[in-house]
């Protein structure tokens, strides 16, 4: 046989989706009969359990399809029409690793590799209840057959290259051949993939009008995780264009882009109102609506990467795959649809909104907003579409539309990030209000006067006002922050005799979610802040000889030399800049322009000096032909470290939020326990 | 080689598929008053919330009274509703 690889990964990939519709059908075969109480020859429970088994080996074989493109990567096996057109040999083998998701038919079977992961994982834990992932199961095992089909009959990526095979491949993409995009996918479409869980269990709890909420505790990691993994792999993806596309900037409200922000925004939106569900039985049909929205738009999320249909720097692929997903789209909605009619009365909320001023409102306000920025941001997005399909002309949506709506919404959700925790579950009198909001109110007060003496001045720029508006706001919502701390941990230094850092821990033990909470939004809070800098970047841009100078925002940067090399992979034209700072010599920066022979395409390598303070950023744009010097643009880029800290801080939030909380009694028991053996050890 | 590797997986998927399975778990149905018990440890939950937070001197006296006394109505009801329930 002359293929064995290519032929194992296909015939698995078939068998896959044979197992996928196995679990599909029997599956809902069997959900069938549990439900109507119709016994068939075997019973229901059995075959469920074989629905699961299956869905179980399904991981077994995409996960063998996914082996045999990497080993076909590794071994340069250039009869593979898919790593002809990746990989060559002399690339790095990290790259050749991350070929499996540089083009489409790759990050098909990655998006399916890591659905039937998920998969596994929901399988195996099925005791946690049985009857519900049986419903999840067999709904993720729906979705699995999609992809399996993309797979197997629209975007093969085992297809083998008709005619001669030639002797080398024609390389991956230069501006994916980064570190990032090694991590920057796997990251961002574990986020995408793993709203379907949540996706799953709300429908499968829906279709069989599961009592009580505990779909959503049984799914809260799991969206936690799944949400976090959308996060670092957005903000991964925006210091890849930082640091690769070479503009300046980080997030220029491109398609891409906005397609993973897009269901963030409805995801991170569906975390705040399921604790309304579960706190007050409220928001029942929103909730719900909120994760089919959510999974609906990490679809179309991969649709715009990976169909072409909308033009990008990230989109890597054009293809005609787009009408399978359209019908898969409108399938899902339908189905949505019609079982969200069937069993409406399912949803009745238990208890109304009382009062205008309380938590539940702003988690109310919080929802609204996050909607109409993902209505924004869809909009904007499918614009130059659908004006195409109309007008036949293609009109373009700039950063100045988003900017214009994302600005305002963004400091109203900072707003709710402080206000929301201030506020008491049904209603909020004046005299709480009082008591909760004097200190952030002074902190945004005094640090709104306190800039305007540093020299913003909002009346003179926009984009000073809405800077203004984000420090000192961001100010505000620290303090809430803080005093929510302080308060609780003098609370349990009074009932355990702490320090108030040993206090302030167990604190955070006694309810990690709310805690952890409270840090993700403070790397919120330092996101912005790094986002607010923005208002006062610095760029120039100059041809430089030997010894001549730019300078800009107190720095000085000396041509010291600049001249070419090349490797295997590449040809280098670079500059040698020496860096000052108030005639100081800092240190030595050298930007690159890479020519990849390969591929024949041309790639930008930043050089950055990113300090807590601001970036210098240097871009070498190419050579004057007519005096054979390089040309050099510099950006001072104030507070971007900010941003990156602030995801780091997310993370760390996060991880606190999964943690199990240690109940106050256990707490209280270790205390003792602490205690007891202190008192032995002193004996 | 590759044919060897497709029968093997085909054949190990197929035997963990029908493997009889000694006990296959199953569940009964979930009642009304499992929901019940479910809602009754949220609102003791909410409770202790409410408890820790006037401690935490969020809220004044006047405010964490009519807080509490609500919350302990929710639960008086849905105790009571678990208490018909167990006796039907």
């Amino acid at each position: 046989m002359p293929h064995p690889m290519p032929t194992f990964g296909s015939f698995s990939l078939l068998l896959a989706l044979v197992l996928a519709v196995y679990s599909l059908a029997m599956g809902g075969a069997s959900l069938w009969q549990m439900a109507t109480g119709r016994a068939g020859r075997i019973a229901p429970e059995r075959l469920s359990e074989t629905a699961r088994r299956a869905g179980i080996m399904t991981f077994a074989a995409v996960s063998c399809a996914a082996f045999a493109l990497v080993w076909a990567a590794f071994t340069n096996d250039y009869s593979v029409a898919y790593i002809l057109h990746h990989t060559n040999r002399d690339l790095h083998p990290a790259y050749k690793f991350s070929a499996l998701w540089s083009g489409q038919e790759g990050s098909l079977l990655l998006w399916s590799w890591l659905l039937a992961a998920y998969g596994f994982v929901l399988r195996l834990r099925h005791k946690v209840d049985v009857r519900l992932t049986a419903h999840a199961s067999t709904i993720l095992s729906g979705v699995q057959v999609f992809f399996l089909l993309l797979l197997v009959f629209a975007a093969p990526p085992f297809s083998i290259q008709p005619g001669e095979i030639p002797p080398d491949g024609f390389g991956l993409n230069p501006l994916l051949q980064y570190p990032e995009m090694v991590i920057h996918p796997p990251m961002l479409y574990l986020g995408y993939v793993g709203f379907t869980v949540p996706f799953a269990f709300a429908l499968g709890a829906l279709i069989m009008r599961y009592p009580g909420e505990k779909w959503i505790h049984i799914t809260r990691r799991w969206t936690m995780v799944t949400w976090l993994f959308l996060t670092v792999g957005i903000f991964l993806g925006a210091h890849w264009a930082y640091s690769v596309l070479g503009w300046g900037g980080y997030w220029g409200w491109d398609p891409v882009e906005n397609a993973s922000l897009m269901p963030w925004l409805t995801g991170t939106a569906f975390l705040h109102s399921v604790m309304m569900q579960e706190k007050r039985g409220m928001m029942k049909s929103w909730n719900v609506w909120l994760i089919f929205s959510t999974f609906m738009l990490t679809v179309l999320g991969t649709l715009l990467t990976r169909s072409g249909l909308v033009s990008s720097v990230h989109a890597f692929a054009q293809s005609s795959i787009g009408n399978w997903f359209y019908g898969f789209l409108v399938l899902v909605f339908c189905v949505c649809l019609f079982v969200f009619v069937r069993q409406r009365d399912h949803l009745k909320t238990e208890n109304k909104l009382e009062s205008i001023v309380s938590r539940e409102s702003s988690f109310l306000f919080n929802n609204l907003i996050l909607l109409v920025a993902c209505f924004t941001v869809l909009w904007g997005t499918l614009f130059p579409v659908l004006s195409e399909y109309v007008q036949g002309s293609k009109a373009t949506v700039g950063a100045p539309f988003y900017n214009r709506v994302a600005l305002p919404i963004g400091l109203f959700l900072l707003f709710l990030t402080g206000v929301g925790p201030l506020l008491a579950w049904r209603s909020t009198t004046l005299r709480t209000i009082r008591r909760n909001f004097v200190l952030p109110s002074i902190a945004t007060v005094a640090t709104a006067i306190g800039l305007m003496f540093a020299h913003i001045r909002p009346w003179e720029d926009q984009s000073e006002l809405y800077s203004l508006m984000a420090f000192s706001l961001g100010a505000g919502v620290i303090t809430a922050i803080l005093s929510e701390f302080l308060r609780g941990a003098n609370v349990v230094r009074t009932q355990t005799g702490k320090n108030l850092f040993a206090a302030s821990l167990q604190l955070i033990q006694r309810n990690t979610r709310r805690y952890g909470g409270y840090i993700v939004h403070f790397g919120v809070v330092v996101i912005i802040v790094g986002i607010a800098g923005g208002a006062f970047n610095q760029s120039t841009e100059q041809e430089v000889g030997f010894g001549d100078k730019i300078n800009i925002g107190g720095y000085e940067l000396r041509c010291q030399s600049y001249t070419q090399d090349s490797n295997a992979n590449y040809d280098t034209e670079y500059a040698l800049l020496d860096v000052y700072r108030h005639g100081n010599y800092v240190t030595q920066l050298a930007p690159e322009h890479r020519f990849y022979s390969a591929s024949q395409t041309n790639s930008t390598i930043v050089a950055n000096r990113s300090t807590l303070q601001h970036d210098l950023y240097v871009i070498y744009e190419g050579k004057n032909p007519e005096t054979g010097k390089p040309i050099i643009k510099a950006f001072l880029n104030p507070l971007i470290a900010w941003i990156w800290i602030g995801v780091l801080i997310i993370i760390l939030g996060t991880f606190v939020a999964l943690a199990p909380a240690i109940k106050p009694a256990l707490a209280a028991s270790r205390v003792m326990h602490t205690e007891a053996v202190a008192v032995g050890s002193g004996d | 080689m590759g044919l060897v590797a497709a029968a093997v997986l085909t054949l190990a998927s197929l035997t963990y598929i029908f493997w009889p399975a000694e006990n296959p778990f199953s569940q009964r149905a979930k009642s009304r008053l499992d929901y019940l018990r479910e809602r009754k440890d949220a609102v003791y939950e909410n409770l202790r919330d409410l408890n820790f937070e006037y401690k935490a001197g969020k809220y004044p006296e006047e405010d964490y009274v009519t807080q509490r006394s609500l919350l302990e109505n929710e639960a008086a009801e849905i105790m009571g509703e678990m208490e018909r329930l167990e006796r039907a």
